[in-house]
């Protein structure tokens, strides 16, 4: 196979249904393009879960009820971008740079990701960031989080497969 | 006990088995919140599993994609169902990394012969 890079840039409106319509799509599209069905789920999984936490999360009291998703990269390599307008007053990244720190603390994201699922099974309401857990377990994701010009809040998810 | 049909997700209950009450997961697991789904039926069958003194068996192994809350929610389970004194088997594919992966990582709740992990 040539060399080769790729794009999708969308915005997408905050409705539940589109995450599963979004994950099927890019399982779909990347399983077209390559031979590596396990890479392709990761990659649907991993953007299932940043979609997920955008339509969850994101500030939807304004006008704009739009998430932008953003995938991009070249043969082996993919980087998923999920960003949702968030309250200026309350933008959430310390929360969740906080989460994305807590990950980095165990000498595996497979450990980190098994501590979780006990302080889920020990307090049921614990189950808050879970999900970027098992980007970085499952999808083997490298993860961050940015503020962009103080109101939209942008999850990046760097993958290699 | 009935199949649960919830959107994308169905939960087949298998009812030639006498030995345990068998429930194989089909479809995808997406829903935003599944434990609103689940729980009840849940209860259903640990109180089917406990009136014929069987276990409960989950299979995974056709399931397309479950999302984190879904895996939320089994973990809840095994929990409920070790209170309960209940025996719990999860099958999956380990052919399939996904759910290698995701089933693997629940050995953690391995303890004693309530919960049992089943690959195949």
């Amino acid at each position: 196979m040539q060399p080769f890079q790729f794009s999708i840039d969308l915005p997408v409106l905050n409705h539940w249904r589109n995450v599963d319509l979004l994950l099927t799509s890019v399982q779909n599209c990347f399983v077209a393009v390559f031979a590596d069905v396990d890479g392709c789920n990761a990659i649907a999984m991993v953007t299932g879960e940043l979609v997920e936490n955008a339509v969850k999360y994101g500030y939807w009291s304004g006008d704009d009820k739009h998430f932008r998703l953003r995938i991009n990269g070249r043969r082996g390599a993919v980087t998923i971008q999920v960003e949702n307008p968030v309250d200026p007053r309350n933008p959430q990244i310390q929360t969740l740079q906080a989460m994305l720190s807590w990950i980095t603390e165990f000498p595996s994201t497979e450990s980190a990701y098994r501590a979780k699922m006990l302080e889920i099974a020990s307090r049921p309401g614990a189950s808050s960031g879970f999900g970027l857990v098992r980007c970085a377990y499952e999808g083997s994701a490298v993860l961050r989080a940015e503020l962009v010009e103080g109101n939209a809040l942008r999850v990046v998810a760097d993958m290699t497969f | 006990m009935n199949d649960l049909v919830a959107g994308d997700l169905t939960l087949a209950f298998n009812a030639g088995r006498a030995d345990a009450i068998e429930l194989t997961w089909l479809g995808r697991s997406n829903d935003r919140y599944p434990d609103k789904l689940l729980t009840p039926y849940w209860h259903t069958a640990l109180a089917a599993a406990a009136e014929r003194a069987i276990p409960i068996e989950l299979h995974f192994q056709k399931l397309q994609h479950f999302n984190s809350s879904t895996i939320t929610v089994i973990i809840q389970f095994i929990q409920e169902a070790r209170r309960r004194g209940a025996r719990l088997v999860l099958v999956y594919d380990q052919a399939l990394k996904w759910q290698k992966l995701s089933f693997d990582a629940m050995r953690v709740f391995v303890k004693d012969e309530l919960f049992q992990l089943r690959s195949v």
